[in-house]
Order: structure tokens, then C-alpha cells, then sequence
């Protein structure tokens, strides 16, 4: 499991001003004077948090095109928060307690002294 | 760098992915239906272990609705519901599921066919879910879940020890 890389991601999300970048190009491309804008932040400033995400390979930039572009690249998104995983752990969770929950209501009725005769 | 790779087809795609899971309760098929229909026992065990559902209502017929409210211990409200599609008592429960983030956006738009059997006197229940999220849910993540990434890192700190 590629643990390390999942630190170096998970790294990069844990900034606020990073994670609405990575919204903001969810949009489409922009350059990195487009991306500074909506922040009090100097250039040098944005530039470095956009070499966190690049160097976790959540960014990528155009190096052909003269205004080099930044775009979002999700695929570790997608590992990291592999929602498929959180759905699957979600109705497994569900279906355990649903187990917990039917032993518990069976134990209660036989308690209440409800002896119902079983039908074969 | 001239090799791009194939994932770079963009993962704006909306993906559809299948989770199947199967459990058998030592419980009359007929109590485990009502467990997933009746609001009252629903609310009792829906979701997560920690989780309350401070809102929990049902329709059990074709057209009818559900809707819950997932509480998360750290007072997050997390709603989900959708519309039965199916029903056969006891036998087959089909429903959509759609999850929505706070702000009452859809992260994931799902259709859950749930089947009941009942052998010996335990009943197979199986799930068979699929659900649909654009990856343009990772925005709204990325918003408002800072949480759930908190979180997620918490849990990779507290099961890294145990590898």
C-alpha cells in the first residue's frame, strides 16, 4: 500500500488555502495570477502551495504552453477519498449494527415474557 | 515529459461502481423486513456505530419517500433518503439513496436493492448497491468536509501502529 504517498496527499489537503485552489480548478484550468486572485497572498506564496499539490501530483502544469496553465489531476483524489471504499464501509457498518440491533430486540421481547409459541 | 499517462482522461467522468454485501441474522425474515421499514426500529441502527438519526421517516410503498438524518458524534448532520422503487413484504426492498453534503448538495446518487430470505429460521440478507458520484463531489468535499479529512488522517494515525 502505497501508504507514503497517501501522507504526502493527505498532507497537501490538510491546507485550507490549498484545498480552494484545488476547488477553483475543479472549474477548469486557470494560471497561477488567476488563481491568486481570490487570496491576500503574494505570488511567491501561491507558487509554493501549487508545488505541494503538483509534488503530490493533485495539479499539473502545462510546461509547453507559456502561461503554463494549472489543472486538476483527481486521481489521488479519487485514492485517497475512494468514495466506492467509504460507500462499501458504510452498508457493511450499517449491516453490522442492524445485526447488533435484531439480537438485542429478540433478547428484549424473550425478557418481556412474550413466549410466543413457534410455528413450524 | 512526454509519456502522459492514460489517467490523464480526465476524471470529471461520473463513475458508476457496484458494492454487494451479503449478512445472515439469527431473526424471522418478517421482524428483519420491519427492522428496514418501520421509522421506529430504523432510526434504532441506521448508519454508523456512533451515529444518531434524529429525523427518520418512511413510506413504504412504490412513490414513497424516506428520508434520515444522520447525526455524527461531533453534532454533523449527514442526510440521506431517497424514493422505494420496489416493494415485495418481505421479500425485496428497491430504493434510490441519494447522500447530500450540509449545504444540501448531492455527493452520491445511488439504487440500493435490498433481498430477504429466510432459511431455518435466519434470514440472508443481501445488498446490492450502486451509486453514481461525479468527481466534481471532490469540490464539495473539499468545502465543507475539512472534517472528514481531519478524520481520515486521525484513522490512518490510529491503524498505521497496527500494520
Amino acid at each position: 500500500m502505497p501508504v507514503d504517498h497517501l501522507s504526502i496527499t493527505f498532507a497537501a489537503l490538510a491546507d485550507p488555502t490549498r484545498r480552494a485552489i484545488l476547488s477553483r480548478l475543479v472549474s477548469g484550468e486557470a494560471s497561477v495570477t488567476e488563481l491568486a486572485e481570490p487570496f491576500d497572498m503574494t505570488m511567491p506564496a501561491i507558487s509554493k502551495h501549487l508545488k505541494v499539490l503538483e509534488h503530490a501530483g493533485l495539479v499539473a502544469r502545462d510546461r509547453h504552453a507559456q502561461w503554463r496553465p494549472c489543472r486538476l489531476t483527481a486521481a489521488p483524489l479519487e485514492d485517497v477519498a475512494d468514495w466506492v471504499d467509504h460507500y462499501r464501509r458504510f452498508w457493511e457498518e450499517n449491516l453490522d449494527r442492524l445485526g447488533g440491533f435484531l439480537s438485542q430486540l429478540q433478547t428484549e421481547e424473550k425478557k418481556r415474557g412474550h413466549t410466543k409459541r413457534k410455528r413450524k | 515529459m512526454a509519456t502522459q499517462s492514460a489517467s490523464g482522461s480526465n476524471s470529471m467522468k461520473p463513475t458508476e461502481r457496484a458494492v454487494v454485501i451479503t449478512r445472515t441474522y439469527d431473526a424471522p425474515r418478517a421482524l428483519v423486513f420491519k427492522a428496514w421499514t418501520d421509522p421506529e426500529l430504523l432510526r434504532q441502527w441506521w448508519g454508523p456505530a456512533p451515529f444518531t438519526n434524529p429525523v427518520c421517516e418512511t413510506d413504504p410503498r412504490v412513490g414513497g419517500k424516506w428520508h434520515i438524518v444522520m447525526r455524527a458524534p461531533d453534532g454533523t448532520d449527514y442526510p440521506c433518503g431517497g424514493v422505494y422503487r420496489e416493494i415485495v413484504e418481505p421479500e425485496l426492498l428497491v430504493f434510490t439513496n441519494i447522500a447530500t453534503d450540509a449545504a444540501g448538495s448531492p455527493i452520491l446518487d445511488g439504487l440500493t436493492r435490498v433481498t430477504f430470505t429466510e432459511q431455518g429460521g435466519k434470514t440472508t440478507v443481501t445488498v446490492d448497491t450502486r451509486a453514481t458520484a461525479v468527481v466534481a463531489y471532490a469540490a464539495a468535499y473539499l468545502d465543507g468536509m475539512e472534517m472528514g479529512w481531519v478524520q481520515s488522517l486521525d484513522g490512518l494515525g490510529a491503524l498505521i501502529p497496527k500494520l
